[in-house]
């Protein structure tokens, strides 16, 4: 058979707007959401989603399977997003595996024992924090873990589908989801520190 | 038959947030689930990683959508 008579046309094929419109609009709000808890700003968070919709509208034809137009379009923002700041999971400064393995929130809470008569020590800890806080913890993790744990906690996204978002095994969702949520751990200890909740920088060096 | 070694608590502590979100399955939720039944101090563990969980969960804030977004997007998108 003669091969060009298979060779796509020039022209890009018609796109059927009002479909795509149907299957993509309503992932608009998830869209902005994870994009402003990436960018941390609502003018960069809009960009990005613009951006987004305008490249899922090309790649349109390539959507093979509808269900998971959701996973499709977080790909495709998520990659837009790394593929500006390339961090490998190897790159990220003062994590190294085996250390951020032993990090552990829980014991340095009860070490400390900041509130000494409580029984929900754990809790009260938690409870100081500021929205603010915790949202500025987030953004020091590196995209490849803040993508992943944002769908989790944010929109509820099972394993399966993180595994579809970020083209990787099962197996690779989970450890990444470990360590962001070990480093989220540690970046609220320091936290902590800084804003004097807690005194073992003390004990440590002096 | 072979007995599977049972876990270590750094190896359970690993597994925790998988198991929060119900991604473990099979021999790996078997262990874990052992595991738990004979360490009080894991359990404790486990608790904490939940609360850190909800916490971080209603912490993450609202993202309404900007005024005219969708209006801005349908117009970019050509439709």
């Amino acid at each position: 058979m003669d091969s060009r008579a298979q060779k796509p046309a020039l022209e890009p094929q018609p796109v059927d707007k009002s479909r795509f419109e149907e299957l993509t609009l309503p992932y608009l709000r998830a869209l902005f959401a994870l994009a402003l808890r990436l960018t941390g700003d609502a003018t960069a968070a809009e960009d990005l989603v613009q951006e987004t919709y305008l490249k899922a509208l090309l790649a349109f034809p390539t959507l093979r399977d509808p269900e998971r137009t959701r996973s499709w379009l977080f790909r495709i923002l998520s990659r837009l997003v790394t593929d500006r700041h390339r961090t490998s999971s190897r790159e990220v400064a003062g994590c190294e595996p085996d250390e951020l393995d032993r990090f552990s929130l829980y014991d340095l809470i009860a070490d400390e024992d900041p509130f000494p008569y409580s029984e929900r020590l754990h809790d009260e800890f938690l409870a100081q924090f500021r929205d603010a806080e915790v949202r500025r913890a987030l953004m020091a993790l590196p995209e490849i873990y803040r993508v992943p744990l944002l769908l989790l906690y944010a929109e509820g996204l099972s394993y399966r589908e993180l595994a579809d978002v970020l083209e990787c095994p099962v197996g690779t969702v989970m450890s990444r989801l470990h360590r962001g949520r070990k480093i989220l751990e540690r970046e609220l200890w320091e936290c902590a520190k800084r804003r004097g909740l807690v005194k073992t920088w003390n004990k440590r060096n002096h | 038959m072979e007995q599977k070694k049972p876990l270590s608590c750094a190896e359970a502590v690993r597994e925790f947030f998988a198991y929060l979100d119900r991604a473990l399955e099979g021999e790996a939720l078997e262990s874990l689930e052992a595991h738990l039944q004979a360490c009080l101090d894991c359990c404790d563990r486990l608790s904490f990683s939940r609360s850190f969980d909800d916490f971080v969960k209603t912490r993450v804030g609202d993202a309404p959508l900007p005024e005219g977004m969708e209006k801005r997007i349908r117009r970019a998108i050509g439709g």
